[in-house]
This record gives C-alpha cells, sequence and structure tokens, in this order.
C-alpha cells in the first residue's frame, strides 16, 4: 500500500494535490496573519493559492517532474529505460508517459470528451432558447452556461485536438522517432485535464460559474463571484500546455526530420502546425497577461481597468484580442493542414500549388498580428485604428482564398473516393468559405456598427468554427483512425454521422445570420417574440446535431474496439505514417527512412516519397538503435 | 525542457525485452534542440513583458496621467545600484561560462556561486525597495503598473535563480566539462534574457 | 510502398468542354443567389439616414460575394459529380497537375481587386455615415445596471439638463449620443439605426444619427453586462418637433420640490419617477401608472397590503428580499444615488398609495 502511494501516478498525484491545497491555506493563513488582515483564514484567498498549488502539487505526484528533479539535484541522469513510454493497457493512457502516439490519444480522446460536455451545455443553452422568456435555466445560469460552452470547446477541445491529432502523426510524417521533448510533452497534457476540471468546478462555486463569456472582459470580470477565477486561472494552464506543445512542434520541425525531408518536402500539415505554433508562442502569452490582470484586480486591488484610478478598460481588450485573434488561426491552421492531406488522397492528385499552400499559411500567420481590432470597431476604440484594421483584416481573404482555390484545383479531374472523411473535408471547404464571407462582412466598418454582437456573430463563430475547425477534426480523425486505434470505422454509420450533421448545422446556424441583422442581441437569456419562431427551428435543429454526434461516438467506441483490423495503408497514401504498420510500432521506426521526394506525388509514375532502407531490419529488436540513416 | 528531452544519453539502452530504443534522430538542423527550445522560450517571455508593456502604454500614455502618481516617488538610485548589481551578475556568469569551456573548474564554481548571490542580493534590494516605497499596487493604476512590471521581472529573477541553484548543485556536484557544458548554457541564455528586460523595464519605469 | 512502384493508370484526358455545364450552372446559381439575397427582408426598419447607406453597403456585399461562395459550391459540387471514383476505378490515379501559375496569379489577383473596392467603398460609407451635420444637438446616454437614461439639452439656454428614461428625438434633427455607464460595459444599439457602440467606463463614447422616420424603436444593449443583460431594453421615440416640446415640458421637471409640496405634487413627481426618471416601468407592472414591464414582479400582485417600508427597503437595496421566481442582482440597486432623496420618497409614497387598496 504504501508502495503504491508513493509510486508515481494518479494515486500519489491525489494525496499531493490534498496536500497542495493544505499549503495553500497554511501559506495565505500565514501572510495574513503576519500583515494583521482579519479573519487570518480568508476562503477566497485559499481558494485562489489552491487552485495553482493544487495542481501544481498534483503534477508533482503524479511524476511529470521526476525526472527533472532527479536531474536538478544534481544526481548522473539514469540512462534512458523507456519505462514511461509506450502503452501496453489501457492503464498506461492514466499516467504520465512520454510516446507521443500515446500521448496524442490522451490528447484526442481527452478533447472529445469535453466536445461532448462543451456540446451539451449548448443543448441546454438551446433548450432554454427554444421559446422566449425565462423558461428553464435562470439569468446567471444561463451565462454560464454559454461562457463555459464557449471556453470548454475553445481551450479545451478545438486547440488541444488538433495538438493532439498532429502529436501522433507530426513525428511519424517527418520521420522522427519522437516529439524532442518528450516529458515536457507529457506534461503539457497533464495541464489539459487540470484546465478542464477547473472551468467545470466553477459550477459549484459560491455565485455560479463563471458568466463573462469567453471573452471575459474587464470590469464584468473584475467584479464578478469567485467563479470567474476558475476561468481566469483554468486559463493559464491551457495557455501554458499550448505553449509548451507548440514548443516542441517547431523545435521538432527544425531539429528532427527525416534525411532528405527539406522544408518543401514537408506534408502541408506539418507546414501547418509549424504556423500554428510560431502563433501559439507569439500570441499566447497575450492572454496569459490579460488574465494576469485580471487576477491581480481582483485579488489584489491592483488597477488595471478601475477606471477610476487611472486604469484603462479598452486595454483588457486590446490585449485579450491580440492573442485571441490570433487563436481564431490557431484554431483553423492545423485544419487547413489536415484538409490538404485528405484531399489529395482522396482525389488522388497531388496538391495543386505546394508552394503557395505553404507560403499563405505563413501570410496568414503574419497578417493574423495586425488585424486584433476588427473585435473592438464598437467597442470605442480610436477612430483612427478601424480603417487601417479593416484593410487588413479583409486582406486576409486573399491568402485564405489561395488555399481555398488551390483546393478546388486538386480536386478538379481527380478520382475522388467519397468516403466519410473526404465528405467531412469537402463539407468543410463549402461552409468555411461561407464563414469566412461573413468573416469579411464583419470586417466592413460600417456594417459590424450593426451586427457586431448580434446572432450574426454567432452564425459567423459556428460557420468558421464547426463548419470549420470541427469539420476538419471529424474528417482528420475519420482519416487517421485507422492508423491510432489499427482498426477500421464503420463507413456507413460515418457517411450517416456526416450527412446529419451537415444538414443539422446548416439549419441550426444559417437562420442565426437573419435574426442577428434583425435585432437580436447574443449572450441574451430572453428575447423579443418577434424571434420565437426562429429561435424554436434552431433548437431543434441543434439537437439534430446533437444527436448526430451520438452516433459518432457509438462509431468510434464501437470501432475501436471491434472493428476490422486495418491494414498499414488503407488510403494508399504516400506521407511516411502510413507506411509503418497500424499502429505503429512503439519507436515508430527501426531505422529511419530517408526522403527523396515530395510527400504528393499522387499520379507521378514510380513516384516515392520516402524509402526504408533494409526493410528487413524491421523484425528484428536488437541493434534497430545503432541503425545509422543514409547521410550521416 | 531544461536539456532533458535529448540527451545522448538515452540512446544507450540495455537490451532487454521490448525496452530497445528508438533510432536515433536525425539531427536536421545544426542548432542544438535544447538551444532552439530555450530561445522560442524566450519569445515568449518576451512576448508576456510585451503585454505588460501594452498595459503600461495604456496607463501612462494614453490614459496621460502624470508619472509616478502624485504624491509619489519612484527610487531611481537604488533601482539604479541594482541594475549594476544584475549587470555584473550577467559578467560573472559568463566568466563561469568561459571558464568551463577552458575547463577550469574553480572558475566555474566561483563564476556561477557569485552569480547566484548577485542575482539574490537584487532579488533583496528590490523587495526592501517595495517595503519602503510608499505606495501600494492598489493606490493608482500608476501604482498597478509600477508593481506589475517590477514585480513581473522579479517573478523571472526567482525562476532565473531556481535554475541557477540547480547548475550550481551540480557545478560542485562535478558535472560538466569542456565537452559537456549545456546544462551550464542553456540556464545561461535564460539569465541573460532577464538582465536585458530589466535594462528595458529600468528605463521605461525609472528613466523615463 | 508497393503501389508507388509500378506505373499509374490515368482516366483518358477529359476535353475542355467539360468546364461548359459548370459554367453555366454557376451563372445560374449565382443569379438564383443574388435574387435571394436581395429579396430576403434581413433588416429592421430604415429609421435614420445612416442605415440607407449601410444597407446599400450589405447589398453590394451580397451581390460580390455570392458569386465567390457559389464558385465554390459549384466546382465542390461539379468535380464531385463529374470526377467521383466509379466502380473499377479504384487504383486509378488523377493527372499529376502540380500547379499552374496563370490560374494562381487570377486568383490571388482577383480576390485582392474585389477585397480593394470594397475596402474603398466601405471607407466612404464610413466617412459618410459619420460626417458631422449641421444643427447637431447632443443627447447624452446613460447606461447602468440595468437601465437606460438619457440627458437633454435644457429646452432654454443656460437651463438645467433634462434627464428621462425615455429617448425621444426629433425627426430629421440630427443628433450625436455621448454614452457614459456608472459601472461595467454596456452596448448602446439601435437596430433601427443600424449603430451601436459600447458606453466604457471612464470614457464617452459616441456617434451620430440622423432620424428620418416617425415611429417607435428598440434600444437594444449589446455588450454582456450581468444578470440584466437580457432584459436592459428601452424604446426610442422619433416624433414631430412638436411633440418633442411638449414630452420636454412634462419630463423636465426638476429632482426637487418645494418644502410646502401637497400629496398631489408628491404623487405626480412619484409618478414621474416611476414611469421615467426611474424607470421602472421598464421592469414592473403598475396599473395606476401604466406600465407593464414583465421583468420584476408586478407590483400591482405582489405589494398588495406591503408595508412603506418594505417597499423603501426593496427599492434602496432590493437583495435585501427578493422576490421568488424572480433573480436577485437584476433590479439596479443605485437608486437610492441616482434618485435625489425627494425623488426616492415621492415614488415610495407613490407606489405605496397606489398599490394600497
Ligand atoms: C476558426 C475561427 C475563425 C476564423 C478562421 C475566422 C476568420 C475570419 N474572421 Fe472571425 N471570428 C471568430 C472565429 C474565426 N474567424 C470568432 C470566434 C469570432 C467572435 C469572437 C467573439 O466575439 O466571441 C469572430 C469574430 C470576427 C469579427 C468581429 C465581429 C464583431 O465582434 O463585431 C470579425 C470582423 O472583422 C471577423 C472577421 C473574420 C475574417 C475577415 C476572417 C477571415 O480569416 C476569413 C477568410 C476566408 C474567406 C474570405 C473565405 C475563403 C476565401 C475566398 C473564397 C476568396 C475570395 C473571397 C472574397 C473576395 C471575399 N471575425
Ligand atoms: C468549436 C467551437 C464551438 C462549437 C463546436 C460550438 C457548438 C455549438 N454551439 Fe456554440 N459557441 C462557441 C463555440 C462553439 N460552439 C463560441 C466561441 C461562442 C461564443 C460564446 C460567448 O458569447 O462568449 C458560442 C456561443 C453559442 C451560442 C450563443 C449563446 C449566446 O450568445 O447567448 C449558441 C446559441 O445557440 C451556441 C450554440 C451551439 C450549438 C447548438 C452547438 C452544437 O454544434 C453542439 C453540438 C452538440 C454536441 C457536439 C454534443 C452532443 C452530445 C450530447 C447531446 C450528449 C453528450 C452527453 C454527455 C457528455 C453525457 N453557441
Ligand atoms: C432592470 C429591472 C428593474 C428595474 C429598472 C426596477 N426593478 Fe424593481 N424589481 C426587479 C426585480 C427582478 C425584482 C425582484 C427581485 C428583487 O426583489 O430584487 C424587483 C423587486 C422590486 C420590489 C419588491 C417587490 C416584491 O414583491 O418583493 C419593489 C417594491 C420594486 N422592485 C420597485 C421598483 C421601483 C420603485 C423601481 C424604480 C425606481 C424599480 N423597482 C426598478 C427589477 C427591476
Ligand atoms: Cu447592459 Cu448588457
Ligand atoms: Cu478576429
Amino acid at each position: 500500500m504504501v508502495a503504491r502511494l508513493r509510486a508515481p501516478g494518479l494515486l500519489r498525484g491525489g494525496w499531493f494535490f490534498a496536500m497542495g491545497i493544505g499549503f495553500a491555506y497554511a501559506l495565505t493563513t500565514l501572510i495574513r496573519y503576519v500583515s494583521h488582515y482579519h479573519p487570518f483564514v480568508h476562503g477566497d484567498s485559499v481558494l485562489r493559492v489552491g487552485m495553482v498549488s493544487g495542481p501544481m502539487f498534483f503534477l508533482v505526484g503524479l511524476g511529470a517532474f521526476d525526472y527533472w528533479f532527479y536531474w536538478a539535484s544534481g544526481r548522473k541522469t539514469r540512462p534512458e529505460d523507456h519505462s514511461s513510454h509506450g502503452a501496453r493497457s489501457w492503464k498506461d493512457y492514466f499516467r504520465v508517459n512520454t510516446d507521443h502516439k500515446v500521448i496524442g490519444i490522451q490528447y484526442t480522446v481527452h478533447s472529445f470528451i469535453y466536445l461532448l460536455i462543451g456540446g451539451l451545455f449548448a443543448m441546454l443553452v438551446r433548450a432554454e432558447l427554444a421559446q422566449p422568456g425565462a423558461k428553464f435555466v435562470d439569468a446567471n445560469t444561463y451565462n454560464g452556461l454559454f461562457s463555459v460552452h464557449a471556453s470548454l470547446l475553445i481551450f479545451l477541445f478545438v486547440i488541444p485536438v488538433f495538438a493532439g491529432l498532429a502529436n501522433f502523426v507530426l513525428p511519424l510524417m517527418i520521420g522522427a522517432p519522437d516529439m524532442a521533448f518528450p516529458r515536457l510533452n507529457a506534461l503539457s497534457f497533464w495541464l489539459l485535464p487540470i484546465a478542464g476540471l477547473m472551468m467545470l468546478a466553477s459550477f459549484f462555486a459560491p455565485g455560479g460559474s463563471f458568466a463573462s463569456g469567453w471573452t471575459a472582459y474587464a470590469p464584468l470580470s473584475t467584479s464578478a463571484p469567485i467563479g470567474q477565477d476558475f476561468f481566469t486561472i483554468g486559463v493559464q494552464f491551457a495557455g501554458a500546455s499550448s505553449i509548451a506543445t507548440a514548443l516542441n512542434f517547431l523545435v521538432t520541425i527544425i531539429t528532427m526530420r527525416a534525411p532528405g525531408m527539406s522544408f518543401f518536402r514537408l506534408p502541408l500539415l506539418v507546414w501547418a502546425n509549424f504556423s500554428t505554433s510560431l502563433l501559439v508562442v507569439i500570441a499566447t502569452p497575450f492572454i496569459a497577461a490579460s488574465q494576469f490582470f485580471v487576477l491581480l484586480d481582483r485579488s489584489l486591488g491592483f488597477n488595471f481597468f478601475e477606471a477610476g484610478k487611472g486604469g484603462d478598460v479598452l486595454m483588457y481588450q486590446h490585449v485579450f484580442w491580440f492573442y485571441s485573434h490570433p487563436a481564431v488561426y490557431i484554431m483553423m491552421l492545423p485544419g487547413f493542414g489536415i484538409i490538404s492531406e485528405i484531399l489529395a488522397v482522396k482525389s488522388r492528385k497531388p496538391i495543386f500549388g505546394y508552394r503557395m499552400m505553404a507560403f499563405s499559411l505563413l501570410a496568414i500567420v503574419a497578417l493574423g498580428f495586425t488585424v486584433w481590432a476588427h473585435h473592438m470597431f464598437t467597442a470605442g476604440v480610436q477612430t483612427w485604428i478601424r480603417v487601417p484594421m479593416m484593410i487588413t483584416t479583409s486582406i486576409i481573404a486573399v491568402p485564405t482564398g489561395i488555399k481555398i482555390f488551390s483546393w478546388l484545383a486538386t480536386l478538379w479531374r481527380g478520382v475522388i473516393h467519397l468516403d466519410t472523411p473526404m465528405l467531412f473535408a469537402l463539407g468543410f471547404l463549402t461552409m468555411f468559405t461561407l464563414g469566412g464571407i461573413s468573416g469579411v462582412m464583419l470586417a466592413m466598418v460600417p456594417f459590424d456598427l450593426h451586427v457586431s454582437k448580434t446572432y450574426f456573430i454567432v452564425a459567423h463563430i459556428h460557420y468558421v468554427l464547426f463548419g470549420g475547425s470541427l469539420f476538419t477534426i471529424f474528417a482528420g480523425v475519420y482519416y487517421w483512425f485507422p492508423k491510432m486505434t489499427g482498426r477500421m470505422f464503420d463507413e456507413r454509420l460515418g457517411k450517416i454521422h456526416f450527412w446529419t450533421t451537415f444538414v443539422g448545422f446548416n439549419v441550426t446556424f444559417g437562420p442565426m445570420h437573419l435574426i442577428g441583422l434583425q435585432g437580436m442581441p447574443r449572450r441574451v437569456a430572453d428575447y423579443a417574440t418577434q424571434f420565437a419562431t426562429w429561435n424554436l427551428i434552431i433548437s431543434l435543429a441543434s439537437f439534430v446535431i446533437g444527436l448526430s454526434t451520438l452516433v459518432f461516438v457509438y462509431n468510434m467506441v464501437t470501432s475501436w474496439r471491434g472493428g476490422p483490423r486495418a491494414a498499414a495503408n488503407p488510403w494508399r497514401a504516400l506521407t511516411l505514417e502510413w507506411q509503418v504498420s497500424s499502429p505503429p510500432p512503439i519507436f515508430n521506426f527501426d531505422a529511419l527512412p530517408t526522403v527523396v521526394g515530395g510527400p504528393y506525388e499522387y499520379g507521378v509514375p514510380g513516384a516515392v516519397h520516402g524509402v526504408f532502407r533494409g526493410a528487413e531490419v524491421k523484425t528484428s529488436s536488437a541493434g534497430s538503435g545503432v541503425a545509422i540513416p543514409a547521410g550521416e | 525542457m531544461e536539456a532533458a528531452g535529448l540527451a545522448p544519453e538515452i540512446h544507450s539502452h540495455d537490451d532487454h525485452g521490448d525496452h530497445h530504443g528508438p533510432p536515433a534522430a536525425n539531427r536536421s538542423s545544426r542548432v542544438e534542440p535544447q538551444l532552439l527550445g530555450m530561445l522560442l522560450f524566450i519569445i515568449s517571455e518576451i512576448m508576456i513583458f510585451g503585454a505588460f508593456f501594452t498595459a503600461y502604454f495604456f496607463i501612462r500614455v494614453v490614459q496621460g496621467d502624470p508619472w509616478p502618481a502624485p504624491g509619489t516617488s519612484i527610487p531611481v538610485l537604488v533601482a539604479g545600484f541594482n541594475t549594476c548589481i544584475l549587470l555584473s551578475s550577467s559578467a560573472t556568469l559568463h566568466w563561469a561560462e568561459t571558464s568551463i569551456k577552458a575547463g577550469n573548474r574553480f572558475g566555474l564554481k566561483a563564476g556561477i556561486l557569485s552569480t547566484l548571490l548577485l542575482g539574490i542580493t537584487f532579488l533583496f534590494v528590490q523587495i526592501n525597495e517595495y517595503v519602503h516605497l510608499g505606495f501600494a499596487p492598489k493606490d493608482s493604476a500608476q501604482g498597478t503598473i509600477f508593481y506589475g512590471l517590477t514585480g513581473l521581472h522579479g517573478a523571472h529573477v526567482f525562476v532565473g535563480l531556481t535554475l541557477l541553484s540547480m547548475v550550481t548543485v551540480r557545478s560542485f556536484k562535478g558535472h560538466f566539462s569542456p565537452e559537456e557544458h549545456r546544462g551550464v548554457e542553456v540556464p545561461g541564455i535564460y539569465w541573460h534574457f532577464v538582465d536585458v528586460m530589466w535594462i528595458v523595464v529600468y528605463f521605461a519605469v525609472y528613466i523615463l | 510502398m508497393e503501389e508507388q512502384e509500378h506505373d499509374t493508370p490515368h482516366r483518358p484526358a477529359q476535353s475542355r468542354r467539360a468546364l461548359l455545364p459548370a459554367f453555366a450552372i454557376a451563372a445560374v446559381a449565382t443569379a438564383g443567389g443574388i435574387v435571394l439575397g436581395l429579396v430576403i427582408p434581413w433588416f429592421p426598419p430604415q429609421a435614420d439616414s445612416q442605415a440607407q447607406s449601410i444597407d446599400t453597403l450589405y447589398y453590394v456585399l451580397i451581390v460580390v460575394t455570392v458569386p465567390v461562395f457559389v464558385l465554390v459550391e459549384t466546382v465542390v459540387l461539379y468535380a464531385v459529380y463529374k470526377f467521383r471514383m466509379r466502380p473499377g476505378e479504384e487504383l486509378l490515379d488523377g493527372p499529376p497537375i502540380h500547379g499552374n501559375t496563370r490560374l494562381e496569379i487570377i486568383w490571388t489577383a482577383a480576390p485582392s481587386a474585389i477585397i480593394a473596392a470594397l475596402v474603398v467603398y466601405a471607407a466612404v460609407v464610413l466617412r459618410h455615415i459619420e460626417h458631422k451635420p449641421r444643427g447637431e444637438v447632443q443627447v447624452q446616454v446613460y447606461a447602468q445596471q440595468f437601465t437606460w437614461s438619457f440627458g437633454y439639452p435644457p429646452a432654454t439656454p443656460g437651463g438645467k439638463t433634462v434627464v428621462a428614461s425615455d429617448l425621444y428625438l426629433v425627426k430629421d434633427r440630427p443628433v450625436r449620443f455621448r454614452v457614459h455607464t456608472s459601472d461595467v460595459l454596456h452596448g448602446f444599439w439601435i437596430p433601427a439605426f443600424r449603430l451601436q457602440i459600447d458606453a466604457v467606463p471612464g470614457a464617452a463614447e459616441s456617434f451620430r444619427a440622423t432620424p428620418t422616420r416617425l415611429g417607435t424603436y428598440d434600444i437594444v444593449c449589446t455588450e454582456l453586462c450581468g444578470l440584466g443583460h437580457s432584459v436592459m431594453r428601452s424604446t426610442v421615440h422619433v416624433v414631430t418637433p412638436a411633440a418633442y416640446s411638449a414630452f420636454m415640458s412634462t419630463r423636465g421637471a426638476a429632482s426637487t420640490l418645494p418644502a410646502a409640496a401637497g400629496a398631489t405634487q408628491v404623487a405626480a413627481m412619484g409618478k414621474q419617477v416611476f414611469t421615467s426618471t426611474g424607470g421602472c416601468g421598464a421592469c414592473h407592472t403598475l396599473a395606476a401608472a401604466g406600465t407593464t414591464g414583465t421583468i420584476g414582479p408586478s407590483l400591482d400582485k405582489y405589494l398588495k397590503g406591503k408595508p412603506e417600508a418594505f417597499i423603501r427597503t426593496s427599492i434602496v437595496d432590493p437583495n435585501a428580499f427578493v422576490e421568488k421566481g424572480y433573480g436577485a442582482n437584476i433590479m439596479p440597486a443605485s437608486f437610492s444615488t441616482s434618485l435625489s432623496k425627494d425623488e426616492l420618497n415621492a415614488v415610495v409614497k407613490y407606489v405605496a398609495t397606489v398599490t394600497a387598496k
């Protein structure tokens, strides 16, 4: 028993967590005692400090830092025995694991749980809005529901699920045995459940959950009940996780490509994650800072946003959007990468205009930093800033257009395999275009003056995030499902999933454009009766999306458990991840492949992307570690 | 991230069971992973400071209130003295780094220890300054951002000191050699970054 | 790896004429889409001169972007129809086309041109709607959780600013709103005017409008401001100059009473506070005052037999007692400061009197 309590793992994490809370209690009480604050024991302070110390202690207990402590204490680093690498039973998914494939699956499954929870909150939101008047939940709960809905779906679903998919396939794609910093990778994952549980736990806080939207504008957030802190601090954990993963991706891509894998031979998914990681590394500190400001204002009486004392309320929005606009591309670019993979494979043609595809990603990254104030056209910013931001914002349509048109050209004259991943990819193409176009409309300042903060925005959000990001996520999950699990999914259920989602999605979010223009503001629990009919239709359709998601979940769970075994390369793809078994061997490759051509040379006679020297080494376990790849 | 990831040791493995190691990764760049990781991390750190400087800009320039807040003063000289302390700590750190590259273990130990002590002195002086300032963050937005920026920097000094103390422990235990000194170098870069950042903070908050 | 070793079979090359039907479909769909986009009743009534420019901008955007959308849609559908894999083609590959510089230049240049045109046009519209007209009046807009009130220029030069809870504007008289808030952010939106601006603590934001159509229109709060955000509504009345003067003469009443004021004077002021200055009627139904708000409890129903002290407490400190079925923190807690002493006394007296029976 004692041994189990002392061994790294969830159990030790649990009692360390309790110690962390105890630490917070002791620390705050001591400080308040020393500085003569009354009462010494202050619940809110304990809670705030505990929200940081509890999770940190938990991570220590879990064993996320064991190796580093070992190293830091100055002992000789023990030779790596790979005991924390790979999964042999389901239990290995519940501990600190350094295998990028295990982490990829941890990430992906964990994120999808939050899709279900966040989606469930959306269902409650729609239930409330089905009829005018407060019917179902009170105003406080309603505000909490959509705030948590958006926060979970953004910070715990879309951003991490892309990181998860890339975690699994990216090292394989570039011919690397793992990520550059496997332990940091494991830590990145374990920060997420902390962030997610924290945000969910806010519902139990006195005064209810955080309820100032996912944007948490000051001064509403600085004057909100304690539930707000669960967002403020939870976001820090999610943000730290993204920064760490992004660092890891960048270093991996730059330093660990297989011989011959030049930048212009990288699959576009790798390019997409490279660009995304740049965005994350540069932008995410801004949301961290914005929430530090809120936290300091709330807990220590700082005056960042206290207009009466010289603080600046709009500064919050500048800092927040300087992250959160790039964040919308963080939530889209990896999806672009997925689509490029799938469209090429499923139309059996090379990606049209590969180089422009890569450059347009970088262009979006660069432009993405210059447009944040388009969220503030009606916020009372200096009037001169609006036209420049309108220009930069609409220019983003150009690189994005290049991508859309290149994908269309890729389709043209291909041999189009219309299976589930492809259906979602095509659904993405059409729906994202609509969402992007409504974005360009929003960029036009005079028009935005009317529709900002209305349901037109809610429509835009969901056309780009659901029709854009989520469709690419579904496409990617179906596409790599055989690789990740070694099983095939049920194609018929997949098609049912697509069509119900596609129809339900359009009926849900299409009419929101109209009611927004006609005058329905967002973030309201109650609305004018003139919008009743549309809202009822929207709510009914949204339940269809909910049901369709259950079809997806059913398909994934049953196929994973009992689907037919997948071949190594069921899609006849060229990229490297498909050249190893499904699921891939524990160390990815026995010997690194050498890359000799582009990744999308479909239809080119005799084209090869990567060659594996000595395929016979594949089965032997000894000696593979020293196989020297060609070129060294 | 601290130099743990790809240490060459991890590829020497004992061959039993399926615990054979992965194939050695190809090095597709001349930059070392640890170094690159630290540089990227520093970019993130610069952006954190960037956000605080944005707050500073809005409070000081956009709001246009007097600086420092009326009735308060900022001890430029004490902080200037402190700046010298921090700058000299960069020099001693550099000494430690060049020493170990030349195989001079005494230089390493002396350099790293004095860096550590100088850093602690800096932090101590800073805290002492806080105590005697006579204004608090809750008094005014100017106070808020003064404590915000210097406090953020102080937190970085603290992190830097934590890293340096690990290096110190390892130096005294006989680690590092002319061939193998990444463990000094990478935390060292961080420390130099913290120093450079202080100069920017010092100029913005105390001098301007 | 095996598949790539042997030569990949291709489909026979398609003639260029394959494009023609696609073009035809696209043209028809575009026309249909544009017509649809123009006939859908997107907007609430146009009640100011700005609305006209903004609506036109929107219709231009529709005309420009529908073809883009239809183009993408058509290519996808047509490609799926025309190039989908047919039985027996499982191992076929498409032709290895890697790019086409001319096409790529076209689809970079064309959207750039469209964007450039749109941006210039939108900038012109923006200038136009924000242009300072002659004879403009200023109306102060005060937002607080969760009510609006409005400050009008004094009726006579040198007089006092008139504050009321209704917004009255004169048709064709340009107005500039200066928007203030005493607590968190709010958003001042008049959908019929197509304009909104946030109320920002510590700043006065503004926008201009010239009402052009008589009638009453909604005022909606667009910035999440707390529990009562969804009910933070009011009404703007666009009226004739005569009606405006009438309004000013009734609402312009002073906020203090002479010491010797009689019961009728007190009752008049109480009613005035209830329906106007205090904005109580927006949330409460009170038959005597002719208000029908439903956000708060109906005072006719719930206050029957309640003592005056209870009413006073309920106004000064609404959370002291929260009626079952209604949320706390919705009724503003600021009346003890925002109303003058006399006004507060008057409204308490008034409410107590009319609900006593
Ligand atoms: C995945 C996420 C994502 C993506 C990719 C985008 C993409 C874009 N967004 Fe969106 N946006 C959000 C998520 C996203 N957005 C969210 C969540 C909000 C609300 C936040 C909140 O307040 O809660 C928001 C809000 C938002 C606003 C603020 C509205 C307001 O609050 O008042 C604006 C205004 O300019 C805007 C614009 C744009 C533009 C111009 C793009 C462009 O990048 C789109 C470019 C793509 C295309 C244009 C389509 C393809 C191009 C062609 C086919 C070429 C030809 C096209 C033309 C010539 C038009 N978005
Ligand atoms: C990726 C992002 C994402 C996704 C996928 C969604 C998905 C959905 N969203 Fe959301 N939404 C946002 C991001 C997203 N949203 C953002 C950023 C906002 C702005 C918030 C703000 O203003 O701050 C927003 C706001 C928002 C609003 C506006 C609220 C308001 O302003 O008052 C509405 C209203 O209809 C809505 C509805 C929906 C619906 C019906 C879905 C559906 O697609 C959901 C589909 C349902 C599921 C996927 C779940 C299915 C599963 C079950 C039913 C069973 C599960 C069971 C168990 C777990 C036990 N969303
Ligand atoms: C934004 C909406 C709103 C406004 C404006 C408002 N109230 Fe209320 N009022 C409420 C709500 C909701 C309640 C019930 C919850 C509570 O008691 O706080 C309430 C409760 C009351 C009660 C107690 C009734 C009972 O049965 O407990 C009185 C009396 C009252 N209001 C009077 C007024 C007066 C007088 C004014 C104007 C000076 C006013 N209210 C303005 C929303 C409002
Ligand atoms: Cu006021 Cu919303
Ligand atoms: Cu944006």
